[in-house]
């Protein structure tokens, strides 16, 4: 008992040091700016917080939910019908969720394509959080579909009919998120383990590194064209509803903006999260690093409503944009939380201010959001009179499946080295590891933060 | 490396070379999968349903039920005979009646799958278990289907049904009593038992030229003058005659494209062989290696900096 309060005298003691030899950093109003130089871990926190058990809870809920599911048929457990035969569970947490999943795919194409060198430090985190996104979105297809004992057929490509949509993500969507975007996540894995490993492990990763490094770019490629594909199959899938979908929404142009607003949510989110999170494990920020995030943020958002106004107006439908009836609110709501940002952002003083750059990011997701989960349900009349509201189990595992994501996401920056910090940062986790070794609490001989917890 | 072509000149014959596949598949697409406005095959067989001679007696909506084995729908008598209000999950067929408001004058619709001379649920089936089958039939594989219910959403005529009250559900609807009737040279149930011909059976093309002819004999009986399906999305093979305005009798209002036209005319040419990804993955992999190339050198220099191993 007495060894554990001298550890945590002796953690305090050392994070103290930390907070007041912090000198560099610069004050820009309330907020720390300084630079981002590498991922580090979030230590000298406890990993099980009560916000952490309380997502879990929620999870579990989420998933026992699921459980039942399986052995239930859908109609008693949710609120869909057969005029409403997609729930929140295929429109929200797959077609609309797995834009703000798309981080991975706007900031890498950013990054590695379009060369912003600056973003490979948000790389990280926009992985993970994608990652998550994605893999708990496929989870809830999994339970939405009705015979989902048919799916093997996806490995039988001669029972494909390659011009459906549907076949198309999928295909590309588990393959993405299991393959690509799980490869680009393995760096960060497999550094954990080379810290926390035994010699031999460590011997091992030196040996898988250069080959790894190797294919990565290959793997970049595949991992761009693939959500490219499935991204804008998305928005393809409600071309097929016809006019059940209103005017406003119903445009050839569906896979180009789904995959815009793809961008623009993953962009926004990406800031959002950085900005939340630097804010909870009292990270510095790097206004650097936030500027371009929220500078190619304003672009995308003015190109997305550059393509929507010319597409109405091609289509004729400005004056039903404008006809101020529910559907022309709507859109008119959804355009203005585009386009507020996008203005916003073009000022630098905007962009350079972390709590306007956090409110901007929010209403951009929000606006992206609602674009790509409007056509699917509030505009979506089928050919007869119904309704549609999900059911409280629906609820139950959509808020399941988001909390397992924050969940995990809570856990994987206490775990791995997601959140950018300072070189500074880091070097001082490794000296906190080196204390503590030296007090010799008998278990625990990893070299991590996590087991540097203070329960 | 070889020095004989430089990068920018690799770049620009990847694009080069990409943007000639595409153009030929473009010019090759002429033959398309999914015309605007599909010609129906000779041997497409067809209902013509003439509302103004149906009595509305549902002679068919029993033929139907035994000839698909389905069950009575009785949630509306209490449990004893079947009345359903629409289609669902256990009626394929369903005869309904439409009042007018002022009270006089009413007319029946009969309601089952149009089959669709170009299906929306078949082209968004993502595994074909709905397929256009012999004769232009659209039926459905249990084996294939993953319950999805792509086609209930994509459906501009409300006709496939989920079994939401089932463990292991089907897709319910009409399947022009295929495998129990077509297959032994018979007509379908519905077809079949109609006492007044108020639904018949034959070939599209007669049945086409029965219609028109009948609004010939007739003309301001049927409402504009025209046969319902004739050009409904693309064509159906299901053709109806109205005393009332068709969208009335729940018959919806629709363009004369095929849905599987205008969902796959853009995506067809960028999917065609694969060739819009091959592309795109060419230019992606050209830019990606120019600049990792730059973030090694970048990162090796700060490796050597920090001292400490570089992150991805």
């Amino acid at each position: 008992m007495n060894r554990w309060k001298k550890l945590i005298e002796e953690l305090q003691s050392v994070a103290n040091h930390h907070n007041t030899t912090a000198g560099t950093h610069e004050e820009d109003g309330a907020t720390l700016v300084n630079h981002w130089q590498r991922g580090v871990p979030v230590y000298g926190e406890p990993v099980v917080t009560p916000t952490l058990l309380l997502f879990a809870a929620l999870a579990a809920v989420g998933f026992t939910l699921s459980l039942v599911r399986f052995f239930s048929p859908l109609g008693r457990f949710s609120g869909m019908n057969d005029a409403y035969a997609w729930g929140i569970w295929k429109t929200f947490n797959v077609m609309t969720l797995t834009a703000l999943g798309s981080a991975p795919l706007a900031v890498g194409m950013a990054a590695w394509v379009f060369n912003r060198q600056k973003l490979h430090m948000v790389m990280r985190a926009a992985l993970v959080s994608g990652f998550l996104f994605y893999a708990t979105g496929l989870v809830a297809l999994g339970f939405d579909v009705g015979r989902a004992w048919n799916f093997y057929s996806i490995a039988l490509p001669w029972r494909w009919n390659a011009e459906s949509a549907m076949l198309e993500i999928s295909f590309c969507m588990p393959v993405y998120c299991f393959f690509f975007l799980a490869f680009e996540n393995l760096p960060l894995v497999l550094e954990r383990f080379y810290y926390t490993g035994t010699d031999q492990t460590k011997a091992f990763l030196r040996l898988c590194a250069p080959p790894l490094r190797r294919i990565y770019p290959f793997m970049l490629i595949g991992a761009y064209v693939f959500p490219l594909m499935h991204q804008s199959s998305l928005g393809g899938l409600m071309l097929l509803a016809g006019n059940k979908v209103h005017p406003l929404w119903q445009t050839p142009l569906l896979p180009l903006l789904y995959l815009l607003a793809a961008a623009l949510c993953g962009l926004g989110f990406v800031t959002f999260l950085l900005l939340m999170a630097c804010l909870r494990y009292s990270r510095p920020l790097d206004l650097g690093v936030l500027r371009e995030l929220g500078n190619l943020l304003s672009y995308v958002c003015f190109f997305f409503f550059a393509v929507r106004f010319v597409d109405l107006l091609w289509r004729r439908q400005l004056g039903t944009a404008f006809a101020l009836d529910k559907m022309s609110l709507l859109f008119l709501l959804e355009t203005a939380l585009i386009l507020a940002p996008a203005v916003a952002l073009r000022s630098r003083a905007v962009r350079e201010t972390p709590r306007k750059l956090l409110n901007m990011a929010v209403l951009a997701c929000l606006g992206g959001l609602l674009f790509r989960f409007i056509p699917t349900t509030i505009a979506f009349f089928p050919a007869r009179h119904a309704r549609y509201f999900p059911s409280a189990p629906e609820w139950l595992m959509t808020v399941g499946y988001i909390s397992l994501g924050i969940a995990a996401f809570g856990l994987a920056v206490k775990y791995f080295a997601v959140l950018p910090g300072e070189i500074k940062d880091w070097n001082y986790m490794f000296r906190l590891v080196r204390r503590r070794r030296q007090a010799a609490i008998p278990e625990g001989e990893k070299l991590w933060p996590a087991s540097l917890s203070t329960q | 490396m070889s020095p004989a072509i430089n990068r920018r000149q690799l770049l620009l014959g990847i694009i080069g070379a990409g943007g000639a596949v595409t153009g030929a598949l473009a010019t090759s697409a002429v033959a398309e999968e999914h015309p605007a406005h599909p010609v129906a095959p000779p041997d497409a067989v067809s209902m013509l349903y003439d509302n103004t001679i149906c009595t509305g007696c549902k002679a068919c909506m029993v033929a139907c039920n035994e000839a698909n084995g389905l069950p009575s729908d009785t949630t509306l008598s209490g449990g004893l005979w079947d009345m359903p209000t629409d289609l669902n999950s256990k009626t394929k067929n369903i005869i309904k009646l439409y009042e007018e408001p002022n009270g006089k004058g009413f007319a029946f619709v009969k309601k089952q799958c149009m089959h669709c001379l170009d299906p929306a649920c078949v082209t968004g089936c993502p595994f074909g278990s709905l397929k256009k089958d012999k004769w232009g039939a659209v039926t459905w594989n249990s084996s294939l289907c993953i319950g999805c219910r792509y086609c209930e959403v994509a459906c501009p005529f409300d006709v496939p049904k989920f079994e939401w009250d089932k463990w292991n559900p089907k897709i319910v609807k009409c399947e022009f009593c295929f495998d129990q009737r077509l297959e032994h040279n018979q007509q379908p149930a519905c077809t079949g038992v109609c006492p007044t011909g108020a639904v018949i059976f034959g070939k599209r093309t007669d049945l086409l030229a029965k219609a028109k002819d009948r609004i010939a004999t007739s003309p301001g009986k049927y409402f504009e003058n025209r046969v319902y399906g004739e050009h409904e999305a693309g064509g159906t093979q299901v053709l109806y005659l109205s005393g009332v305005a068709f969208d009335k009798i729940g018959l919806p209002k629709l363009g004369s494209t095929s849905l599987g036209h205008y969902a796959t005319k853009v995506t067809s040419v960028i999917y065609k062989w694969l060739s819009g990804p091959i592309l795109a993955a060419g230019i992606l992999g050209a830019v990606i290696k120019r600049n990792w190339n730059r973030h090694e050198a970048e990162s090796a220099a700060r490796e050597k900096q920090t001292g400490l191993k570089d992150q991805l």
